[in-house]
């Protein structure tokens, strides 16, 4: 193992080492068991777009298949933990191993039988996740239309009680998602993908082995999302084809990992951080009535107008998302994160540290984009010769368009 | 033996709707080379808003395209100048109008909540006439979508056949630059065409509307629906929209008799899976030479 | 020795044969040069030898392995490297970065970091060192053909076809593409260069082959070639075939 890897290993297990404990200290630290919840799920978003990001920012094919996997975790827990009683900790590595089946073979047939452009592809993911969803609906061993709940099922109770478990337990998978999208990045595989994205037709004709490669990544990214949908059944506790196959999961890691930047494993963390709290505070925000009381506008309507408004933003004028900016303009961004807090403090000082949080991340988002767009300007006006910004060796950040 | 004469009969009727329904995605991207998932959006509040008219206005259902297919011809082509504006990609159009769709998906939930709404049979007298001939019904909601259907597939054949405007459209599909170094001002023809398209969806809404009930979910499902017709019926061909909408049509209705209703979009999508891996360029499409 | 043959080679695009039965072989050491007009099936012949596209019949043999059916990039691992008519770099990448790819999964099979370092003496050799880590949109064409040179080279292939690599280039570009052509055959690289410029193929090339309409019209010593009344009559119509 080369050192890069090593210091990788050894950053992301003292990390993960640390938070473990961090169910432990709620007793004597004495902040409230929400934030253990609130950080399980933080977590869930972590694994969910790291795992779709791995592929599809990675390599360019766009995954609309997310749901599927997903789905296929959270109901091998529901028919395995649930239905059939075996131990949560069993049902979780075959839900994954499910998942990654159906990614690969999925994969075999459209990765073989043609060179499909991207947008077909997306298409045809699109079209599995709903048969997927179809299938589990018809079938009664699967859904049969009832959905399942899940009471009685046998939780690793050495993990601790119900939050600090599931904590736990979203702590590992998220570190091992993320751990393997950043490996990934810097191996032979992500080289491949990188290069797969630029042009596959010389990517082949390089070396490369391309459908090797796809198939290895997008078997990964399945796999991870399925271990991560596993466990979230659990929190779901009652889960249904509706809510589980809807576009809310495939939409959001999509908005995630476009906004925080799809050709880096950083991108998807800082994604999910920033749509995660946000969404997390409108939910609890007050209803807007508007127009004399006629319409009203539930806050978590806004959710979905807000994210469905940064991908298009993103989309159109971001191109390479959040993290590249942070990485180049680092002090800008960590100053107008204090910025942000700073004025939620002073403004509403009764707002919660998840709040402040918030208006910190939109500090640094409202400053920093422009600000990025200015400074580089600027030197680009100031300099004489070529490009003032050297972007880093690494193909994933810097060199971008 | 009736019952899956009734579903093939259904299934046909359907299918004229259905070819309205994606008729706007499939010339958007076989023409345009844009993906506009709006469509289905269109559809949506065009359904809305013929249900509010004739709910709370006491409009006949059928008078309020009147009111509804003008305001989503203005909205889908500022939409289209929009596109050429910022000069869209492909690529970035699916994105962009995915975000369009939540958003406007999340605006119907708001002014008429996720609950079913469905015009009251008072304002509504056709959802449940029905043509007899035989054993068969021939429901008129369904009817009339489908012989619509028919006349604006019949339109669209002269216009494309016999009209500058369409020899312009066919050049775009075929080769966009050249098209342009021959003249052929693509804004204009675009802005037209999404006009024409938006049109046909806001009929497609008001049919809806006029036969079943609304709920902002359905714009979603109806991706089970479109992408199968688009994709089958090759993109850009009106004919093959109506081809497609009614294979897609009858398979759905007879899934549907023979298993179960959950069976349709089961039905559909495999078809749509199998056409993309085996004849992406569609049913009625002459095989282009590799 | 023939490092490369091939047999029969036929290539169909829909009702239109754009090889009908092509045959030859490259000696190693030989720089063959292969002209016709345009349509003549140059490029498919090329497209088909590297294994960017299948023959739908014929047989291709590489140092004395049949290499029909082998994939493009098992092909580039056996030594089997080509460049393109218009560029086509990375272009979310570095000059550097391009030419790692190369070293990271052609024959070398370097780790990435090592791979990233010893991309630097390639780009060197290709005089593109001091655009080693800039974005290769900053590059222009006759600079990114360089860069397609130095990746191609980086894999330290036998034979390397070069598919008009002097398209577009002004006459002082094209006096120094010649000299780095003649530096990378001094490697010991075998070459089979397209080119419509065909002073420069007379030049630089040991021996000629000349389609037109995907069949084989001349072969042998260049000035032989050059003078054949069938490949001067499918340069020029059939008009002029007293020239």
């Amino acid at each position: 193992m080369n050192r890069p890897t090593v210091v990788r290993l050894t950053g992301f297990s003292v990390l993960a080492l640390a938070l473990w404990f961090l169910p432990a200290l709620q007793g004597p630290l004495g902040f409230p068991i929400f934030y253990l919840l609130f950080g399980y799920s933080l977590l869930f978003w972590f694994a969910q777009a790291s795992s779709w990001n791995m592929f599809t920012g990675f390599s360019g094919y766009f995954s609309f298949g997310q749901g599927a996997f997903y789905g296929v975790g959270v109901y091998t827990t529901g028919v395995l933990a649930s239905k059939q009683g075996w131990p949560l900790i069993a049902a979780i590595p075959v839900a994954g191993v499910l998942a990654a089946v159906l990614g690969l073979s999925l994969g075999f047939v459209v990765f073989r039988l043609r060179r499909l452009q991207g947008e077909i592809f997306a298409l045809v993911t699109l079209a599995v996740a709903f048969v997927v969803a179809a299938i589990a609906r018809v079938s009664s061993t699967i859904d049969g239309g009832s959905g399942i709940a899940l009471n009685n099922v046998q939780l690793p109770e050495f993990l601790g009680a119900y939050p600090s478990m599931m904590f736990r337990l979203g702590l590992i998978i998220a570190t091992v998602t993320i751990f393997a999208a950043a490996t990934i990045q810097h191996s032979r595989l992500g080289w491949g993908l990188f290069s797969i994205n630029d042009d596959e037709a010389v990517a082949e004709s390089l070396g490369v082995p391309t459908f090797r490669h796809k198939m290895m990544a997008f078997g990964l990214s399945a796999f991870f999302a399925g271990l991560s949908g596993a466990v979230h059944a659990i929190q779901i506790s009652y889960i249904t084809i509706e809510d589980v196959f809807s576009i809310r999961i495939p939409l959001f890691v999509i908005v995630m990992s476009v906004l925080g930047g799809m050709r880096h494993w950083m991108g998807p963390i800082v994604g999910a951080t920033i749509i995660h709290t946000l969404t997390d505070r409108l939910n609890r925000a007050s209803d807007l009535e508007l127009f004399g009381g006629n319409v009203t506008v539930s806050l978590d309507h806004l959710n979905d107008i807000i994210i469905g408004l940064l991908l298009i933003l993103m989309v159109l004028a971001v191109k390479d998302g959040l993290w590249p900016r942070l990485v180049r303009r680092k002090w800008v961004g960590a100053g107008a994160f204090i910025v942000g807090i700073l004025v939620a403090r002073l403004w509403a000082p009764e707002m919660s540290l998840i709040g402040q949080f918030v208006a910190g991340e939109l500090g640094a988002v409202v400053i920093l984009l422009p600000s990025s767009e200015v400074i580089d300007r600027w030197r680009n006006w100031r300099s004489t010769t070529g490009s003032p910004d050297a972007p880093s060796d690494r193909p994933g950040v810097g060199a971008s368009r | 033996m009736t019952l899956y004469g009734q579903a093939i009969i259904s299934g046909v009727l359907a299918g004229g709707l259905y070819a309205m329904m994606s008729l706007g995605v499939s010339l958007s991207w076989g023409v345009l080379k844009i993906i506009n998932l709006a469509y289905f959006s269109f559809i949506l509040l065009a359904g809305y808003g013929s249900y509010e008219l004739a709910t709370s206005h006491g409009w006949d259902p059928f008078v309020t395209v009147l009111a509804v297919v003008p305001v989503v011809v203005i909205v889908g082509a500022l939409l289209q100048l929009f596109f050429e504006k910022v000069k869209i990609g492909e690529f970035e159009s699916l994105l962009v109008t995915f975000g369009l769709l939540i958003m406007l998906e999340s605006v119907a939930r708001s002014i008429w909540s996720a609950d079913f709404r469905r015009i009251p049979s008072t304002a509504n007298p056709y959802a449940s006439s029905s043509l007899k001939i035989g054993d068969f019904a021939f429901p008129t909601p369904q009817l009339s979508a489908f012989l619509t259907a028919i006349v604006i597939g019949l339109l669209m054949k002269y216009l494309l056949d016999r009209t500058y405007f369409g020899k312009a459209v066919r050049a775009l599909a075929q080769d966009r630059d050249m098209a342009r170094a021959f003249g052929v001002d693509h804004r204009r023809v675009a802005v037209i065409l999404s006009g024409l398209a938006a049109a046909t969806a806001a009929i497609a809404g008001v049919f809806i509307a006029m036969s079943q009930a609304l709920f902002p979910g359905l714009a979603v499902e109806w991706f089970g629906i479109v992408f199968p017709v688009v994709i089958l019926g090759g993109l850009g061909s009106t004919l093959g929209a109506l081809g497609a909408g009614v294979v897609i049509g009858v398979a759905a209705a007879i899934a549907s008799v023979a298993w179960g209703p959950s069976y349709a979009p089961l039905a559909t999508f495999v078809i749509l899976i199998a056409t993309l891996l085996f004849r992406p360029e569609g049913l009625f499409t002459r095989k282009a030479s590799v | 020795m023939k490092l490369l043959q091939f047999d029969g080679i036929h290539k169909r695009f829909g009702g239109v044969a754009a090889l009908g039965g092509v045959s030859g072989t490259l000696e190693e050491g030989e720089i063959l040069g292969l002209v016709g007009p345009n349509g003549s099936g140059k490029s498919t012949l090329i497209n088909i030898l590297s294994g960017f596209a299948e023959p739908n019949e014929g047989q291709i043999t590489f140092a004395g392995v049949d290499v029909t059916d082998t994939e493009a990039h098992h092909r580039f691992e056996a030594g089997i490297a080509r460049t393109y008519q218009i560029p086509r770099p990375f272009s979310s990448m570095t000059a550097r970065n391009n030419v790692a790819v190369s070293l990271i999964f052609g024959k070398t099979k370097l780790h990435p970091s090592d791979a990233t370092d010893r991309a630097l003496q390639w780009l060197d050799f290709a005089g593109l060192a001091g655009f080693a880590d800039q974005s290769v949109s900053e590059l222009n064409l006759h600079q990114l053909k360089y860069l397609e040179l130095a990746r191609a080279l980086a894999s330290e292939p036998r034979v390397l076809f070069l598919d008009e690599v002097l398209a577009g280039l002004n006459p002082t570009e094209i006096e120094e593409s010649i000299l780095m052509i003649r530096r990378i055959h001094d490697l010991g690289i075998s070459l089979v260069i397209v080119e419509h410029v065909l002073r420069v193929v007379n030049a630089l090339s040991t021996r000629i082959m000349a389609l037109n309409q995907g069949l084989v019209i001349a072969e042998g010593a260049p000035e032989d070639v050059m003078k054949d009344p069938e490949v001067v009559r499918a340069y020029l119509g059939s008009r002029w075939k007293h020239a």
